[in-house]
């Protein structure tokens, strides 16, 4: 008998919104920062957009399609997992991981969906108006139902991916045991992604975006999926398409890996 | 058939070994040396089903380790154990159902939430029936006298509150085998007592098999029949616990009240003088020759009144650990130099 | 004899190997640190193609690499992490008694530690900035005048002071309102933007350029690097550090008056 995994996260979603609510002020000020965040770095293109057309074929307005597209995704994954995974150290260090181990219930479920963090959803409602002030000022974007199915699909991918690149940086430093700043590399190489791959070009371009895409594959994460709503796919980018679903699959089952090995190496050094 | 059986369980880690001096633990980030510490060495345990086994030992001594292993939270180095017919480290979820661990130092609530919040979170992850559940809440929450704070959060909860809390959560899923890690620690005496009769009454009521850690005695002389004694990992003791008292304390106590004025100096000859508040002299005699020695005092002096009692618990159980570690500091000592080249060369 | 010599430098060897490794640790953080300026490189590069210019507001695409690169310097030194969050929780949870009764003030003390802390990250840190200036020397414009050097140093050192001065100020609003929270948010939005880290403020339209020159941020990042690239020259730049430091005697006073306002708030309130 499993138990019932829509049951227990809906109940996570709903004890931490009442924890959230608790602390009001706290919750209002925390999504009102994460929005200005982004309003602000709308402001920096906005700027950049003063002195360009466009920006390696991004006009602007598909531009803040694709900022729109980094908003969804971050929101979610900042909302489902980063407390999680910020909070997974500690849980290791005060031993509050041997009651998740107790649970009859994956491990790695309830390690990285039991809080929610409702705040930084406010994103999520800002990227939809951005999006639905952007689509229209795309000078002839004729937008087919194909691109509103895939688009939320691709967005769930990318966020998938994501989540993988955390807990595998998460588990690994369970596994190492004292590199604390492991976990700083997610910030430094998802910012990676919040950039059109065009951008990066050249001889030093060229193999990090190769790089980016078939090793660690978080250009894909918004690249996909905003191309697919702000320049309807080109021939050419179908393969990129196909490959993200491939990435996402090769992603989820390497960090899978990955956390279970960190369970065991936890297993079998601590008493 | 055994509700617990243990067979050969032994639990070692590597502990990273910590120099003193800036250079050293400057130094030390990278390159460590280790060494292999037992936890548990290799015990052999049976517990019927329906029994109140209490594990005694000094910190360090290994039973957190061995409840641990038993809950499935960490895999032994070697050795077997069979819980209920599960093998605890398998981690099986019908096993996962059928028990709970409590630590006294650690809490599971969410800390924000009041209670009934992670109650009905736990009712989720265990999949307890709803009518179940409420019928199981209501009396747990009615036994230890805290359904009117079942609404307020856990943070506001006074500490023997939040273990009652605790302890409601660890049974709702009416588990056959449940685990306590020191539940009384750092509580008044009044909750601690009203930890002891919750656990008694309910205990007795439904049978269920308990192991129970704890470094008050009188946790365990209201609750346990049996004891289990672990130090340094091993098992030293396994019996009742007046069954301690014969077993490592060769000696009794003498307290003698002599009549006015008539206190004797030279009480040491009969034994160690513990204690002298004149009129009363507490002495520690063999256990052999108490009755010669009370024939000799009755003989050469004017006594109003005699007693003559075993030690008190606490002390014979701290003589006894204290013995032991003498003992397996020594017997360390002669396997260090293997043990070591061995985690060297790994 | 040569046995003895033969474990000395054994020994010898492997003690500098291990604090080699952990210089390369840390240092190896201190480069991470740099990955941000990577994107940006290949950000400004596609819009210097794209916008088919040699400058931007008198910034060529070298420039504004050099110009990010500076920041991060200007950075290192004004920027003070944890300190106002540091205060606030020394106020809230009563530890700042400690400071009221013994014969050093808070703010002297926390000054102190925040040098010693600040030097011991120069002295590791040095290495990889020095290997990232000189892998990007051709980036920049070459060494300044003496003139420039010097008050480029000076503005340094302000900039940390500014920095220091300002961020204790706003902790120290932790005596009126426990909860700071949403206030050093603000703070941290507003020097991120208009400190000049983000982008080369000359870059901003009017109103903006006005409203930023009134503002202390500017001192923060902005300035020095200016000053280092030469575009901020001769008396224009004197004039800039006069009002540097004019903005650092203002907070150094404001920080003290709010440190014994703050002390008798507190005693009035009697702990």
């Amino acid at each position: 008998m499993h138990p019932s995994y829509l049951g227990v996260f809906l109940t996570f979603a709903r004890n931490s919104l009442i924890r959230d609510m608790t602390f009001r002020t706290n919750f209002i000020i925390e999504a009102i920062s994460s929005v200005s965040w982004m309003i602000m770095n709308l402001g920096f293109y906005t700027l950049v957009y003063q002195f360009t057309p466009s920006i390696a074929d991004w006009g602007k307005y598909e531009f803040f399609v694709f900022i729109a597209t980094t908003m969804f995704i971050n929101s979610l994954v900042q909302a489902f997992f980063m407390p999680n995974m910020q909070e997974l150290s500690e849980l290791v260090r005060t031993g509050g991981l041997d009651f998740a181990l107790l649970k009859p219930i994956d491990t790695q479920f309830l390690v990285s969906l039991h809080r929610v963090n409702w705040s930084s959803l406010g994103n999520f409602f800002v990227a939809l108006l951005l999006l639905a002030y952007s689509l229209p000022r795309i000078e002839g974007l004729q937008l087919s139902p194909w691109q509103y199915l895939l688009y939320p699909l691709y967005v769930f991918l990318g966020v998938w991916i994501l989540y993988s690149v955390m807990i595998g940086l998460a588990a690994t430093s369970i596994w190492l045991g004292r590199n604390q700043s492991l976990y700083d590399f997610w910030f430094y190489i998802t910012n990676f992604s919040r950039y059109p791959m065009e951008i990066y070009d050249g001889p030093w371009g060229t193999p990090l975006q190769k790089f980016f895409t078939f090793v660690i594959p978080i250009l894909v994460v918004i690249n996909v999926p905003a191309q697919l709503m702000a320049k309807p796919l080109i021939d050419a980018d179908w393969w990129l398409a196909g490959f993200a679903i491939l990435a996402t699959v090769f992603s989820l089952i390497a960090s899978r890996w990955v956390f279970k090995l960190a369970l065991r190496s936890y297993r079998s050094a601590s008493s | 058939m055994s509700a617990i059986e243990i067979r050969g369980l032994r639990k070692s880690y590597r502990v990273y070994q910590k120099k003193e001096g800036l250079w050293a633990s400057l130094t030390g980030l990278f390159h460590r040396e280790y060494r292999e510490v037992d936890a548990v060495r290799g015990i052999d345990l049976d517990v019927e089903q329906g029994e109140f086994v209490a594990f005694l030992g000094p910190n360090g001594a290994g039973k957190t380790t061995t409840l641990k292993l038993l809950s499935g939270v960490i895999s032994p180095t070697v050795g077997q154990a069979r819980v209920l017919g599960h093998v605890p480290w398998e981690r099986e979820n019908s096993y996962r159902r059928k028990f709970a661990l409590v630590m006294g130092q650690k809490n599971q609530l969410w800390w924000d939430l009041p209670a009934q919040e992670s109650f009905r979170l736990h009712q989720k992850i265990y999949r307890i029936d709803p009518t179940e559940f409420d019928r199981t809440r209501d009396e747990l929450v009615d036994l230890l006298e805290v359904r009117h704070l079942l609404g307020q959060p856990v943070r506001e909860l006074s500490l023997g509150e939040r273990m009652k809390m605790e302890l409601t959560a660890a049974l709702l899923h009416s588990p056959d085998v449940l685990f306590l890690d020191e539940p009384t620690i750092g509580l008044d005496v009044i909750a601690q007592h009203n930890i002891q009769k919750f656990l008694k009454h309910y205990q007795q009521q439904r049978k269920i098999t308990i192991l129970l850690t704890s470094h008050y005695m009188k946790d365990v002389a209201a609750l346990c029949k049996r004891v289990v004694i672990i130090a340094h990992g091993d098992i030293m003791y396994d019996g009742s616990l007046a069954g301690i008292v014969d077993r490592f304390s060769g000696h009794k106590e003498l307290t003698l009240q002599f009549a006015d004025d008539r206190m004797p100096s030279d009480l040491a000859r009969y034994g160690e003088v513990l204690e002298i508040v004149e009129p009363k002299a507490r002495l520690r005699v063999e256990r052999g020759s108490i009755a010669e020695v009370l024939s000799a005092v009755l003989a050469n002096h004017s006594v109003e009144d005699v007693s003559v009692e075993d030690p008190p618990l606490e002390e014979v159980i701290a003589e006894m650990f204290a013995l032991t570690a003498d003992q397996s500091r020594e017997s360390r000592d002669a396997n260090r130099q293997p043990a070591q080249s061995v985690t060297q060369s790994s | 004899m040569h046995a003895r010599v033969a474990t000395w430098w054994t020994i010898l060897k492997i003690c500098v190997e291990e604090r080699l490794v952990y210089r390369g640790d840390f240092a190896l953080g201190t480069l991470m640190r740099f990955l941000p300026i990577v994107t940006q490189i290949f950000l400004w590069s596609a819009v210097f193609v794209a916008a088919e210019t040699k400058g931007i507001k008198g910034y060529s695409s070298t420039d504004v690499i050099a110009y990010y690169l500076l920041t991060m310097l200007a950075r290192a030194f004004s920027s003070m992490p944890g300190l106002a969050t540091g205060i606030a929780r020394q106020v809230r949870e009563g530890e700042i008694k400690k400071f009221m009764i013994q014969p050093i003030d808070l703010v002297s003390y926390l000054l102190l530690a925040r040098i010693a802390h600040k030097l011991v990250y120069y002295l590791v840190a040095a290495g990889p900035f020095a290997l990232v200036y000189y892998l990007c020397r051709s980036y920049f414009p070459g060494w300044p005048t003496p003139e420039v050097f010097v008050v480029f140093v000076c503005s340094l050192v302000l900039s940390f002071m500014l920095g220091f001065f300002l961020e204790a100020s706003m902790g120290l609003i932790a005596f009126w309102f426990l909860e700071v929270t949403s206030l050093l948010f603000v703070y941290m939005l507003f020097t991120f933007f208009f400190s000049g880290h983000m982008f080369p403020l000359d870059f901003l339209p009017e109103p903006w350029s006005t409203i930023v020159d009134f503002m202390p941020f500017k001192y923060m990042a902005y300035f020095p690097a200016a000053v280092f690239l030469g575009k901020v020259e001769g008396p224009e730049m004197w004039q800039g550090l006069a009002i540097q430091t004019g903005w650092v005697l203002l907070f150094i006073v404001v920080c003290r008056r709010m440190m014994h306002a703050g002390y008798a708030r507190y005693s009035g309130y009697g702990g």
